[in-house]
């Protein structure tokens, strides 16, 4: 057994070697561009023998959306396992029939909701115009037509069997029969992302599939899937405990910024997307110049270049760049508040503007995030411990895209109340303002930044994640480059950003109490 | 870039958890190249159809346990699997026995004593120094206790093991149970259980366990304030030395390690460890399931639903073809039956699914579940069942079951994938005696399976009327069903509900 005399001796080679590790750490990958734009991140290691974690990044999320289109980022990723004329159909040209009839009666019932039931339910005749209940008659009839052409499509209406022309899911049926595994695809502000993990043998099949959904996504079952993604809604906003309020306080915090509404979309929004705002959506940002490739795992990388090539130049380069996200968010001028009742325990959270990711002032932010979290962090020791005014607390620092924030949550105690917890933490934050942090805490965080870098790079679809991550708000290079920075932070760079971004009139207050 | 990933994000499913195949599923057969369908990949002069790719073969031989297990001296099992892409080392020693020996009087003992081993101390360091010491090594442990085990890990940079295992080891072997942390901890698991009804979704589960295995089993017993307030500094020493001794215990490395330095050191540092008997198998549930449709209030805008029966042992012999069943019917992801009539044909769930838990010492259960809004509850309830009762009534397709065996042939190796899911698997099995020939004749098993096998286990292990099917949300608004008149709940069980109360989050009695 080690006496702690002999553990402190040992602490100061621990803290060189950390600091050495941290430099040395880079990942391998090569990069591969197509003459049509699209670029490729390749990272062939061999730890995992047999498998291959590859997938894709659009760089698009729901910031580079507007109002009355908000969540088609997200829709679109629904629409990308709906097939092709090749995937996920028996009849392509009858299948296209259908869709083009179901775009027309789908056109005129937005029409008549858009016009009459928004009227009606303006003038407070009905309490929801998208819901069917309170349709038309004329609305009636045609979604009536439309149901009917849609079970038609899918081979259950009064056509029986004979009439369908959908191979339902085919997709994922491929890739099952093939030894896929894990495939998922998700959504976030900044970036779309597809992935899944297969058999070493089975790149070519992998190349295959993406291409071809990449050069020819119908939009089959455009307007069926919002169903499912109102259920998606309903489950993970509608029916948890604080999901609308979470909505609600995101909607507040951002004032002109493309964070503000939610990246599942507004309701009404989802029911109104248009055919054609899908493929001018498609046309700008599911391009190849605006898309990244990434594979990781046990391959040859040759062979995997050879694949790439044959398959992926199929991709049209297309004409429309993507419009850069131009509308900065505003300074935030007074502090806002919120108070929240509902079925959830008494809780607090506190928002800041910071600043967004590569931003030099976003890694002394992330530092002070370190240094709050975690069991020796300031808040367990402050908040759970010292005060016992918490059962839990922790902060983030979100820096995205184009703005970030940096929020403090915490849930309370016995009786204390949230107003306790606000007060603590704006004491632990004036010890950060007033002095610098102490040289063996900070080496402490810096240690577990290095150590967590390395822990974060060993699964292959972890760090496929990572790259994407990297790559879309960034340069996957930060994969490499960002240790370094982390390393380089110093006490009197987190004293200097604890003074600048968090100040009164730049924060955004929520309690929440037991209703 | 933030240094742990934080944005909000959507994925496309829920991906459900699954025994020993992933993803899966299939239906109706893709007609292949129909005219007008030679496509744009062929006209490219790529091939028309993933289904004309040819592959290279891949061979793929199950590791042998023995060849990675060595014993200690003192006669502890110790499984090594060096690799050395990262300098890291992580050691992790797996215990007999988790919330299987929590006393009656005090569910989630061994819960908490796990957790308190974490953070209550050691006899050579205060909690508070002891944390400060591990976090300036970036070194991470992490204990935790599940139903049948209490697994202990330890994650540090190669440069820092000697220390790491020595704070590591010390812990294990004489934690302090600190009495400020221990209240601190009580008073954070009191918050916990206060938020207990918040989320439907913790309620379905736990009156799902209430049904399935009774009260009174472990697998039902929930904490109360009473009961955590009965855990003591004693009550955990008791516990802690009922699990935590090399009699009890079977050790795993991997990482950047030498073999012969590994077993040394870990020899060195077991040494004296007093050495007691493995801890009992968990004993099995005496309560019987009663069918019936049952119901606990909730004002949420969806219904959550599940709806099964105990099911099978894990080492049963329809294990094989019953997971393979339950791959087409339910778990197998999108094009799983019930995935694809709920979801994608219908548009009444964003997940939708089935889950088959074979338990190693007694029967473990079937079920599937969904969350729709309230008045298409009834529909969704009425064809899942329809499902179920489909294979029962009727072979499956040889489509179906080609994908299914396809899928559970060509993901086997994936529970080898890493060397710490290796030595998972090795550990695991060594405790709870898989017959030794299973992951090598786990493929043969599978190709011979056939569409009979699976209506045969479907009859005897699937029956609707045997079922429970347990309703969380508004009953006014669910019962009435949908609009257009597919579906009520009157269509189960004659509509006989059973209405449990909704339980007080802290004592558990139901409320008024």
């Amino acid at each position: 057994m080690l006496r702690p005399a002999s553990l402190r001796a040992l602490l100061g080679l621990a803290l060189v070697a950390l600091g050495t590790v941290a430099h040395a750490q880079q990942v391998a990958v090569e990069e591969f561009s197509l003459p049509n734009g699209m670029q490729f991140l390749l990272v062939p290691r061999s730890d995992q023998p047999n498998v291959v974690s590859a997938g894709w990044v659009a760089k698009v999320g729901s910031v580079d959306e507007r109002p009355g289109i908000t969540g088609i980022s997200h829709f679109f990723e629904h629409m990308m396992f709906k097939g092709t004329d090749t995937i996920g159909t028996r009849e392509p040209a009858k299948d296209a029939k259908y869709r083009a009839e179901q775009k027309a009666i789908r056109d005129e019932i937005n029409r008549i909701v858009w016009t009459t039931q928004y009227e009606r339910f303006n003038r407070g005749e009905i309490d929801d115009p998208w819901n069917p209940a309170n349709d038309t008659q004329e609305l009636r009839v045609l979604r009536g037509k439309l149901d009917a052409l849609i079970k038609a499509q899918q081979g259950r209406g009064d056509g029986g069997p004979a009439s369908g022309t959908i191979v339902k899911d085919e997709f994922d049926q491929v890739y099952t029969k093939a030894g896929g595994s894990g495939m998922n695809a998700f959504t976030s502000h900044d970036l779309t992302c597809y992935f899944i993990t297969v058999p070493s043998n089975k790149l070519e099949l992998w190349a295959w599939m993406e291409s071809d959904r990449l050069h020819d996504s119908v939009f089959r079952e455009f307007y069926s899937e919002r169903d499912v993604v109102h259920e998606e809604r309903r489950l993970r906003t509608d029916s948890t405990p604080t999901g609308r309020f979470q909505e609600q306080f995101d909607a507040m915090f951002w004032a002109s910024c493309g964070y503000a509404w939610p990246v599942i979309g507004w309701p009404s929004d989802l029911n109104s997307y248009t055919f054609e705002q899908a493929q001018e959506y498609w046309n700008t940002y599911y391009r190849p110049g605006n898309l990244v490739g990434i594979v990781v795992g046990d391959f040859d990388p040759a062979e995997a270049k050879a694949f790439i090539t044959r398959y992926f130049s199929r991709l049209d380069a297309g004409t429309k760049k993507p419009p850069p996200v131009v509308t900065l968010e505003v300074e935030q001028l007074a502090e806002q508040r919120m108070n929240a009742e509902g079925d959830f325990p008494p809780a607090i959270e506190i928002r800041y503007h910071t600043v967004p990711a590569g931003h030099v002032d976003s890694y002394p932010l992330d530092m002070l995030s370190e240094v709050m979290n975690e069991r020796t962090g300031r808040l367990y020791q402050g908040l759970v411990e010292g005060r016992g005014v918490a059962s839990s607390a922790r902060t983030m620092s979100d820096t995205r895209k184009y703005a970030g924030l940096f929020a403090f949550e915490a849930e309370t105690r016995g009786d204390a109340t949230p107003e306790q917890l606000e007060q603590a933490w704006y004491e632990e934050l004036a010890k950060l303002q007033q002095a610098d942090l102490p040289e063996r805490e900070l080496r402490k965080v810096k240690n577990r930044v290095a150590a967590g870098n390395y822990r974060r790079l060993e699964n292959n679809m972890s760090l496929l994640v990572q790259l994407a991550f990297a790559d879309a708000l960034l340069d996957w290079r930060e994969i490499n480059d960002g240790p370094k920075k982390y390393e380089a932070v110093t006490a009197a760079d987190i004293r200097r950003v604890a003074n600048k971004y968090f100040t009164p009139q730049n924060r955004s207050v929520a309690t929440f109490r037991r209703k | 870039m933030n240094l742990r990933i934080v944005a909000l994000i959507l994925a496309l499913g829920v991906v459900a958890a699954l025994l020993f195949s992933p993803p899966k599923r299939s239906p109706a057969p893709p007609a292949a190249g129909s005219g007008d369908q030679a496509s744009t990949a062929a006209a490219s002069g790529l091939p028309a159809r993933p289904e004309t790719l040819a592959f290279k073969p891949l061979a793929f031989t199950p590791p042998d346990a023995a060849s990675f297990r060595r014993v200690l001296p003192d006669g502890t099992a110790v499984y090594l699997a060096p690799s050395h892409e990262f300098p890291l080392v992580t050691v992790s020693i797996t215990f007999k026995g988790g919330a299987s020996l929590d006393p009656a009087d005090v569910p989630a003992l061994a819960s908490m004593t796990a957790r308190m081993m974490r953070e209550g101390g050691t006899q050579q360091q205060q909690p508070a120094e002891f944390d400060e010491t591990l976090d300036f090594l970036a070194t991470e442990i992490g204990v935790a206790a599940s139903e049948t085990f209490t697994t202990a890990t330890m994650n540090c940079l190669k440069s820092n093991f000697d220390e790491s295992l020595a704070l590591f080891v010390g812990m294990l072997r004489a934690p302090a149970f600190d009495q400020a942390r221990l209240d601190t901890a009580k008073a954070r698991a009191i918050e916990g259980l206060k938020q207990r009804n918040d989320d439907a979704s913790s309620i379905l589960s736990r009156e799902w366990k209430r049904l399935v295995y009774g009260v009174g089993h472990f697998e039902s017993a929930e904490p109360t304030d009473k009961t955590v307030a009965a855990i003591s500094k004693e009550r955990l020493a008791e516990m802690h030395r009922r699990i935590f001794h090399p009699g009890n215990m079977i050790v795993a490395v991997s990482g950047d390690f030498d073999e012969q330095d590994m077993l040394a050191k870990l020899e060195k540092a077991l040494s004296g460890w007093e050495r007691g008997s493995a801890a009992p198998d968990p004993e099995a549930p005496t309560a019987v399931l009663e069918p019936g449709l049952y119901h606990v209030p909730k004002e949420i805008p969806q219904g959550k639903v599940v709806l099964g029966m105990r099911s099978i042992t894990r080492d049963d012999p329809d294990a094989i073809p019953l997971l393979l069943l339950n791959d087409i019917l339910g778990a197998g992801g999108f094009t799983s039956r019930i995935m694809q009539q709920v979801r994608s044909n219908e548009g009444l769930a964003y997940s939708a699914r089935s889950t088959l838990v074979p338990k190693v010492a007694y029967p473990g259960d079937f079920r599937a579940g969904f969350e729709s809004k309230n008045p298409t509850v009834a529909l969704a309830t009425k064809i899942v069942l329809d499902q179920i009762r489909g294979v029962r009534d009727d072979l499956v397709t040889e489509e179906e079951l080609e994908t299914a065996k396809a899928s559970a042939i060509e993901t086997f190796p994936r529970q080898f994938e890493s060397k710490p899911a290796m030595l998972r698997v090795f550990v695991n099995d060594e405790w709870t005696k898989r017959p030794p020939d299973f992951w090598k004749t786990f493929r043969d098993k599978v190709r011979a399976t056939t569409r009979e096998d699976l209506q045969r286990v479907a009859k005897k292990h699937l029956d609707p009327e045997k079922m429970a099917i347990l309703v969380v949300g508004d009953w006014d608004e669910i019962a009435k069903g949908d609009l257009q008149g597919r579906a009520t709940m009157k269509d189960f069980f004659g509509g006989a509900v059973k209405h449990l109360p909704l339980r007080d989050p802290l004592t558990l009695e139901p409320l008024p």
